[in-house]
């Protein structure tokens, strides 16, 4: 059995695999699970953003899925080690869709688990130029600031910008990716 | 470590925006889980989606716009001051403190029309700015453009005028229609220039 100590030491100092982390946590090692945070809490919020769109119910994801995936390993029932990341996501799919429905069992396993561990991660998006973003897209073309604008603002399906534009859904398509691209590029990020 | 197939930023914006078949956006939520330097990429969209959202909604944008998106912005309780000269026509047009967003609306006849063209000229009819090749819908009748809010708070009295032109396959210009906007500066103090 390996010492618990030793394992922190090692966690902090190499990458380690989902595989180990599945193993590891098996154990009973608390900085193995600690790691999992560390690594799936980002890629929860993200997907919890993409389909709820709104902070806080992206954290109540992150708690929820994290949970949900510790006990699972615990109890070893992610049986596939290599698997934990396609574990996360499928537990992603399946809580987005009853998130509201699961309240109860929620703060039954918070009382479980313990709310200290699970707290949301503090939240750090990029930094945007405000100013240096409305030159660069004042400098667009009108059809690429019209999509731009109506896509992201609006989040516009692309049938009513095709039909705005009088363009096909393929030529909106490259018209925005164009947009995307030189928009990338004035701000300076590489696409 | 270095992703191998990194997610170009396009094709993370699209999945941002949902607008990805649903095999395609479980690739990439695939590859998401899997690969934080994408991630990192897509939070970098995201934020400038955030960026382009609330610079859209500050209204200081010249832009040609849809009546859903002004229909967008009616529902955030923002105020439109909407001007409508007719053809060949004059309008007295102001901006206060209480507008949020400016649009000057012009009908005209687009149906045939393959490109237009909206130039914007001082009183004399000197062109100042162009926007080249807007978008439109040839049966709508009308192009709704959005003046710079922050432009015309900072205004003095002036006039502008506004042509929807036109271009054939030559290249010739032909007029659609114009359009007189006599601004009178309401706000408090001298405007800016």
């Amino acid at each position: 059995m390996v010492h618990p100590l030793h394992i922190k030491c090692v966690l902090t100092e190499i990458e380690f695999s989902d595989s180990d982390l599945v193993k590891q946590i098996r154990l009973g090692n608390r900085p193995a699970e600690a790691e999992l945070f560390r690594r799936m809490a980002p890629r929860i919020r993200l997907y919890g953003l993409r389909h709820l769109r709104n902070q806080h119910a992206a954290d109540d994801l992150v708690q929820h899925v994290l949970i949900t995936t510790l006990e699972a390993l615990r109890a070893g029932r992610v049986r596939e080690s290599d698997k934990l990341a396609s574990f996360v996501l499928g537990s992603c799919r399946m809580t987005v869709l009853d998130l509201r429905r699961n309240t109860q069992r929620k703060q039954r396993l918070l009382e479980q688990f313990g709310a200290d561990l699970l707290a949301p991660m503090p939240i750090s998006m990029p930094d945007v130029d405000r100013n240096q973003l409305a030159n660069c897209v004042q400098k667009l073309k009108e059809r690429e600031r019209a999509v731009i604008v109506m896509s992201f603002y609006d989040e516009e399906t692309s049938a009513d910008v095709s039909r705005f534009l009088g363009v096909s859904e393929a030529n909106l398509r490259v018209i925005r990716h164009r947009a995307i691209h030189q928009l990338r590029g004035c701000m300076e990020v590489v696409a | 470590m270095s992703c191998v197939k990194p997610l170009d930023a396009t094709i993370l914006a699209d999945y941002w925006l949902a607008l990805l078949p649903k095999s395609e956006e479980e690739t990439v939520e695939e590859h998401l889980f899997a690969c934080d330097e994408c991630g990192a990429r897509l939070e970098e969209v995201i934020a400038l989606g955030d960026a382009i959202r609330d610079l859209a909604r500050q209204g200081s944008l010249l832009m040609i716009v849809s009546d859903t998106f002004l229909g967008r912005i009616a529902k955030e309780d923002l105020h439109v001051r909407e001007y409508a000269p007719t053809v060949g026509g004059s309008i007295a047009c102001t901006v206060t403190s209480e507008d949020d967003f400016l649009i000057g609306r012009l009908t005209a006849d687009l149906s045939g029309a393959k490109r237009v063209d909206l130039s914007l000229c001082d009183e004399r009819g000197i062109e100042r700015l162009r926007l080249a090749d807007i978008p439109f819908n040839s049966e709508a009748g009308s192009v709704a453009f959005q003046q710079s809010i922050t432009y015309a708070r900072a205004a003095p009295s002036e006039t502008m005028i506004a042509r929807l032109v036109t271009l054939d396959e030559a290249g010739s210009e032909h007029l659609l229609g114009e359009y007189t906007f006599r601004h009178s500066r309401t706000l408090p103090g001298p405007g800016a220039w």
